[in-house]
């Protein structure tokens, strides 16, 4: 069971070059097959997910959530695309027409790109990048772009606003954000995501990096754009921020992102603070599926507890609690390893 | 310290994660309505008294009747009762000012209909009905018979037990008395006749017993007047 997924691949990149193919051009082939299977992933993820939030927030409120169509109303989101795609799409006249029809594509394919380097079990990863962290972080930090992108073609005041929010609160969480992943990359030495599991065969980095997983957790919160931190969305406000003016499959493609996204951080979490993919008697793919879920739950069950924050107090929190004590988490680490080093334990 | 407040709000929602739904599945399951719930207003025609007060507490105009006059006489009857409900606000005032009961609310709350007209519900005069006033006066009468009859046959048995004390109360004299009683005993058409003009009309009775007794009297002197010549 192990080894279901790359046994496939091996086997179909040598069928490919049995019928005689250049082993350059099979491997393209399959890196196309992957990024296909990717897709398909985020796509069942979707599925999965916008109706297990909606189940899951109604459980907390006591309410039974979507119960109508299939078992347990498994079958709703299914019926919510297809009435999403069926829906007219407007392009406001006054938009910005290229800009307003590129943002959720772009959007779209930052988060696609968010799962080339996350290991989704032994050897299973599309792109063995020795950069990994750094490429997800800075690719993750794009989709700020698209999002003013979507404010800024909107030509609408709540677009903009929520596009401003959005910008100003996602940059300032990136920072703790890489700062906090730092402790770990420190720790390990590498900025590849498969060397970061490795290390973690002992021991997860949750136990020798707590102070760097809360504010991970946080500042992750944060770059969703996930209740307490959902501004730039806040429905009461800004009737649904920069998001606004999309209709139909431009917003569903918003929407698409957004829960991809919730997928890679969690999956990134999962990673670098978890274990990865290591764990006892299941197959490796199983066990980085179950600890993302595991994630996207405490994601849920926090979106679903807490009140939104007020803006001013969600920068003051950023700069002048969570930067200080990610530095400060740095500095920690620095000493430990030095202190460690020194002693000959490591 | 800091931050206890979150794990405590993340506690409160976890308990109620557990906690079993509150939703009704309304179509599904009827949901399960308060003995007082003030669903839809009903009327008892039957039960009505006409007497108004209803319509006359009524603060939107929901209530209205219609009346025609029976002949020859000054009373009015009622023909139909209509509530128009879509002016209800539910306010259960003429629930409460109804002397007779007949107003009262329901626990239907799928009040929707397709036509506007449909929501006035307007109750005709049964078919099979009396006039309500008529049929209290035969009541009453049937009721006061009742007791009379009672108090008729409660007095033929006391007369038969113990007819002197009675009888002394509408004629006086020993003698006539004694011949009453005797009389009583001895036929129980005159206990019958004694007893119910006793109950009706004490001075009637006084009379008739007189007219017994004298009739007695005078049957006694001509059945045997030579006893009584021989002494």
């Amino acid at each position: 069971m192990e080894h279901w997924f790359t046994d496939l691949f091996l086997a179909f990149t040598g069928w490919l070059v049995g019928l005689g193919l250049s082993p350059v051009l099979a491997d393209a082939a399959l890196l196309i097959i992957k990024w296909i299977i990717i897709v398909a992933i985020i796509i069942l993820n979707i599925i999965i997910l916008i109706w297990l939030e909606r189940k899951i927030s109604a459980f907390f409120q006591e309410r039974l959530g979507p119960n109508r169509l299939g078992p347990f109303g498994a079958f709703q989101t299914i019926a919510d695309a297809l009435k999403l795609m069926t829906k007219e799409d407007i392009v406001p006249s006054a938009a910005d027409k290229l800009i307003f029809k590129t943002a959720p594509m772009l959007f779209i394919v930052v988060s696609v790109l968010l799962y080339s380097v996350i290991p989704l079990g032994q050897d299973m990863q599309v792109l063995d990048l020795n950069v990994g962290i750094l490429f997800f972080i800075s690719i993750g930090s794009l989709s700020t772009i698209a999002i003013l992108m979507a404010g800024w073609g909107s030509d609408n005041k709540w677009s903009l606003i929520g596009a401003f929010r959005s910008v100003a609160q996602m940059v300032s969480y990136a920072v703790p954000l890489a700062f906090s992943l730092l402790g770990v990359v420190m720790i390990t030495g590498s900025l590849n995501l498969q060397d970061i599991v490795a290390a973690q065969d002992n021991v997860w980095f949750i136990v020798l990096q707590p102070i760097a997983f809360i504010t991970y957790f946080i500042s992750a919160t944060a770059e969703l754009n996930r209740g307490p931190f959902d501004m730039p969305e806040a429905e009461q406000e800004l009737t649904g921020g920069a998001y606004t003016e999309y209709t139909g499959m431009r917003w569903a493609l918003f929407f698409l992102a957004e829960y991809t996204n919730l997928v890679a951080v969690s999956a990134l979490m999962a990673t670098v603070f978890l274990g990865g993919w290591q764990g006892p008697w299941l197959p490796s793919w199983l066990w980085i599926i179950i600890k993302t879920y595991a994630v996207i739950l405490v994601f849920f069950w926090i979106k679903w507890t807490f009140p939104r924050i007020r803006m001013d107090h969600l920068m003051s929190f950023s700069w002048k609690i969570l930067v200080p004590v990610s530095l400060a988490n740095i500095l920690l680490t620095g000493a430990g390893i030095y202190f460690f080093q020194g002693m000959g334990w490591c | 310290m800091q931050g206890t407040g979150l794990l405590k709000g993340l506690g409160v929602t976890l308990k109620h994660f557990f906690q079993r739904e509150i939703t009704e599945q309304y179509p599904d399951v009827m949901p399960e309505l308060p003995e007082r719930y003030r669903g839809c207003l009903q009327y008892d025609f039957k039960k009505c008294i006409v007497c108004g007060i209803c319509i006359n507490t009524c603060p939107n105009d929901v209530l209205s009747m219609e009346t025609e006059k029976v002949e020859n006489s000054k009373k009015k009857r009622l023909l139909s009762y209509t509530i128009d409900f879509q002016y209800c606000m539910f306010c259960n005032l003429c629930v409460e000012a109804c002397p007779a009961s007949c107003l009262y609310f329901n626990q239907n709350f799928e009040l929707s209909v397709y036509n506007r007209d449909d929501i006035r519900m307007v109750y005709l005069r049964p078919a099979d009905m009396v006039d309500t006033e008529e049929a209290a006066n035969d009541q009453a009468e049937d009721q006061q018979q009742d007791k009379e009859q009672k108090q008729i046959n409660a007095m033929i048995t006391a007369l038969n037990k113990n007819p002197q004390k009675i009888v002394a109360k509408i004629i006086a004299g020993e003698e006539e008395v004694s011949i009453l009683a005797e009389l009583i005993l001895r036929d129980e058409k005159i206990a019958a006749k004694i007893a119910e003009l006793m109950v009706k009309d004490k001075e009637k009775a006084a009379k008739v017993a007189a007219g017994f007794v004298n009739k007695e009297k005078k049957n006694r002197q001509n059945s045997d007047p030579v006893p009584k010549g021989g002494e």
